[in-house]
């Protein structure tokens, strides 16, 4: 009896193992080494995936289908499009951190006449992009080759909606991620503007970031997605439910877009950023004096989750 | 040859070896936290940071080897040290509108990264860099062993550079500022510039 469930066992794992052998289908188009990053293009019919390093599970930026360009597989970019529902006005979009565009082309095609504006650092990451993620220049959609920060300083209009996911692989530059870039992220918005952080809430960075965002921000709303959370941050006081139900029925129905903001609202998370409770009591905000992101990151949080 | 130093005087000069060393590269993992908010965190900043700490630690050594011909002593090389420990206690206060200046007027390309990490590094690395060869001279009383004696500082020295950038990344970064860590390290230069003022006297043989 022992003796066969030992075989079984060993059944079960030549098995998983040859599962998750079959599971790597993914089938390598390009790769590419860049000023900053060793790129490689993956394709898993009808996905495409673009991934900094090797290793796809930790470090994928951006996933494609082919199939339908409107698509949004994965998660967290979904939410990023929840400030919709609190721009006062929508007249312009600015994305810091481009990738594979998903997000910034998901936005252009439901809302065709607002014009969106990405930044990416990477040129080799645009020209991937534009030969196998279906991007390409068109009216109202821009993407400028530069540092996020740097175009920010040199940027003289005002967004409404600013979305900032800047990652070099598992990696925060760290000047995107301190007080005076907040401040200057600040500066660039219109008058009831809003702005999304994708932030990877199992480490220690994430309460610097949140104290360092609500440093510049008062009001930060969260949204959980799988292994991401998305905080937005807006001036003023705290969007009432039901304005902000109001107003996504409204941009639903005047962009007809596939993730509804509605659904999305339900999502809506509020934490008490100073309690102690959530966020780690210690961490501290970040500045271009003080941030060591690195280091933040390789401190794990433990059993501090949002509500 | 210069006037023989005592034991206690040769050991200072590796001491101070040491230190300097740890400093020039503390201070060049710095650079990048002064650079990257005003001209990004890409490869360039990078090239203009490494190639000016070269630049410098090249004239250093030049500047370093005129030295040894004229009038190599401690104090002279303490001097040196001095100035610089000056200059880097200045940082943490100009450098910010500096580099504001620089990429208003500049820009943000290649000469400005260059510019900026000129301004930084170039004239208390080039001080920073005139240690070695003056106390390769110090430290040499015969010919025979000058060999083993420049072996011995560029060895101190460059331990000194590794434990000065890992000691400045994984722990100093951390722990407090990179305006503080500038002054920490205008401080250990200011001590080791102190060290090297102390008369030790001719060794007694």
């Amino acid at each position: 009896m022992r003796i066969r469930s030992v075989i079984f066992g060993i059944l079960a794992c030549c098995l998983t193992a040859a599962a998750s052998q079959a599971q790597d289908t993914r089938n390598l188009l390009e790769s590419k080494e860049s000023l900053y990053n060793n790129i490689y293009v993956y394709e898993q019919p009808p996905y495409r995936s673009m991934t900094f390093g090797h290793n796809r599970r930790i470090y994928t930026e951006s996933v494609y289908n082919t199939r339908d360009e409107k698509d949004l597989p994965v998660d967290y970019t979904r939410f990023m499009t929840a400030t919709l529902m609190y721009a006062k006005d929508v007249h312009s979009i600015l994305e810091i951190g481009f990738g594979g565009g998903r997000t910034a082309w998901y936005l252009h095609r439901f809302l065709p006449d607002v014009p969106v504006t990405s930044v990416e650092l990477d040129p080799t990451v645009l020209e991937l992009a534009k030969k196998y993620f279906g991007i390409k220049e068109e009216p109202n959609f821009h993407v400028a080759n530069r540092d996020g920060r740097l175009f920010l300083q040199e940027a003289k209009d005002r967004y409404d909606i600013i979305l900032i996911d800047a990652y070099r692989g598992p990696f925060v530059p760290f000047h995107l991620l301190t007080k005076e870039f907040y401040q200057l992220v600040k500066d660039h918005l219109a008058d009831g503007g809003v702005v999304a952080q994708n932030v990877e809430p199992s480490t220690m960075l994430f309460d610097s970031a949140v104290k360092t965002i609500n440093a510049v921000f008062p009001q930060l709303d969260f949204y959980r997605a799988e292994g991401n959370i998305v905080t937005v941050a807006y001036l003023g006081d705290e969007r009432k439910p039901e304005d902000l139900a109001a107003l996504a029925q409204e941009r639903d129905k005047a962009y007809g877009l596939r993730y509804r903001l509605a659904d999305m609202l339900a999502e809506r998370r509020r934490i008490d950023v100073n309690g102690g409770d959530v966020i780690d009591a210690n961490a501290k905000i970040l500045s271009d004096d003080f941030a060591p992101v690195e280091n933040l990151k390789s401190i794990e949080r433990h059993n501090r989750k949002l509500p | 040859m210069t006037a023989a130093l005592s034991r206690a005087g040769l050991l200072a000069i590796y001491i101070c070896s040491f230190i300097v060393g740890s400093v020039l590269m503390g201070f060049e993992m710095l650079g990048s936290r002064y650079l990257f908010p005003y001209f990004g965190g890409g490869i360039g900043t990078w090239a203009s940071l490494i190639s000016t700490v070269l630049c410098a630690l090249a004239i250093g050594y030049f500047a370093g080897s005129a030295i040894v011909d004229r009038h190599p002593s401690p104090r002279t090389i303490g001097t040196m040290i001095l100035i610089a420990a000056a200059y880097l206690a200045l940082v943490p206060a100009t450098a910010d509108p500096v580099m504001a200046n620089i990429l208003d007027h500049i820009g943000d390309g290649p000469s400005a990264t260059l510019l900026a990490s000129t301004a930084l590094l170039l004239i208390p690395l080039t001080l920073l860099g005139t240690f070695s060869p003056i106390a390769v001279s110090l430290l040499t009383r015969s010919a025979a062993e000058a060999g083993r004696v420049a072996g011995l500082v560029y060895g101190v020295s460059t331990i000194g550079n590794v434990v000065g950038t890992l000691f400045t990344t994984f722990t100093l970064i951390p722990l407090i500022g990179s305006r503080a860590i500038t002054y920490l390290f205008a401080l250990a230069l200011a001590v080791c510039a102190g060290i090297l003022f102390i008369p030790f006297g001719k060794r007694a043989s």
